[in-house]
């Protein structure tokens, strides 16, 4: 067949290989999807982008000793094409003026006080300043405060020196608290 | 770890309070069979890129495709593309969710080296493979004759509309139409 290269000795057996070889690392790979993506549906996707790019790519995976932070760069790499690939369709679908102001957090808030003033409340008005943290920042924060990264698996992961992320990790804590203080999360 | 607790320096009931937040940030569980479905889409997505290329000199190697619907593009370079809407656009009806091959054959006089070919879904319509884009790229060549792009369509709305297939070389192009048409009934069914 066309465009197969897979040697004989696998010939048949590919997807068991590929299942096997991944089933460990699904729910760190997912959860890493989802910090980048920040969503469902774009974490799913992502998700998915990468199954099928390390499909094609199982004589390389089948090689390596520890497939953990390789599986993390790919899909970091694919994160970061597709940020690129969508940022000009971003900039004509995102005005400026969408951005000014209090965005989400200005909206009304649900009739209930005591709920307005919940973990949920905290969660959401921290993910909105996630939100305006640079890619480069938020993604730097979330794995490491929220996932639990250390600072050399960030680096194997993003590419990026240590001393480079120990500063974008400083600027985006200083930055959130900037923005929490500014929405009244922290007064 | 030192750096865990050194916000802006500081340190403080704040900073650890963020953290805290950080740290029970969710992540909601994938759903059930999300793994399972995945994987399987991987593979079968793998192999289709895998296979997938031009496919020179007829039709032979496509039959697998199965459902495919054959649409048949010329390109007379001599001839400039007017930009006018073409007297016939080709169709192709797909059912709703149900992946469906179509093949585009492109007849070219003679090869074409550093090609370009841009195609541009409409609303609601997916390249299987490409979630969510609505414009895809490829680089390629084509060899005198009929060269064959196989493409898997899947709607995921009921709008449907046109499917506009560019293709560049050498500064010059040629477009071509095709109306996609999405059927709410399932396969076999129409």
């Amino acid at each position: 067949m066309p465009g197969y290269t897979l040697g004989p000795m696998r010939q048949g057996d590919d997807s068991q290989i590929f299942e096997r070889l991944l089933q460990p690392h699904l729910d760190r790979l997912y959860r890493l999807a989802w910090r980048l993506a920040g969503e469902k549906a774009a974490a799913e996707d992502l998700f998915q982008e990468l199954l099928v790019k390390v499909f094609g790519k199982l004589d390389q995976l089948v090689a390596i000793e520890e497939p953990g932070p390789w599986l993390g760069r790919v899909m970091y790499n694919l994160f970061i094409d597709e940020r690129r690939r969508f940022a000009r369709q971003r900039l004509h679908m995102v005005g400026e003026g969408a951005l000014a102001g209090d965005g989400l957090a200005g909206l009304p808030g649900p009739d209930d006080p005591v709920a307005e003033r919940g973990l949920a409340e905290r969660r959401e008005r921290l993910g909105d300043a996630l939100e305006r943290l640079s890619d480069e920042h938020r993604v730097v924060v979330l794995l490491h405060d929220a996932e639990g990264y250390k600072l050399n698996e960030i680096q194997d992961l993003m590419g990026t020196p240590v001393g480079t992320l120990k500063s974008r990790l400083h600027r985006a804590r200083a930055r959130l608290r900037e923005l929490l203080e500014a929405d009244g999360t922290f007064s | 770890m030192q750096d865990e607790h050194a916000y802006d320096g500081r340190g403080d009931a704040k900073d650890r309070e963020i953290l805290a937040l950080l740290k029970d940030l969710p992540v909601p569980p994938a759903a059930a069979g999300f793994y399972d479905r995945a994987l399987g889409r991987a593979v079968l997505e793998g192999r289709r890129r895998q296979r997938r290329r031009w496919i020179y000199s007829g039709f032979g190697a496509a039959v697998a495709a199965g459902l495919a619907a054959w649409v048949a593009i010329g390109l007379l370079w001599t001839v400039p593309n007017p930009g006018a809407p073409d007297a016939h656009i080709p169709g192709v009806t797909i059912a709703l969710e149900q992946p469906r091959t179509v093949n585009l054959v492109f007849s070219s006089a003679t090869p074409l080296d550093d090609a370009s070919l841009t195609v541009t879904l409409p609303d609601g319509v997916e390249l299987a493979g490409f979630p969510g884009q609505r414009v895809i790229t490829w680089e390629t060549s084509l060899k005198a004759g009929r060269n064959l792009l196989p493409l898997t369509l899947i709607a995921v709305s009921p709008a449907g509309g046109e499917l506009l297939a560019r293709l560049e070389h050498d500064r010059r192009d040629r477009s071509f139409r095709l109306h996609v048409a999405v059927s709410e009934d399932p396969p076999g069914a129409s």
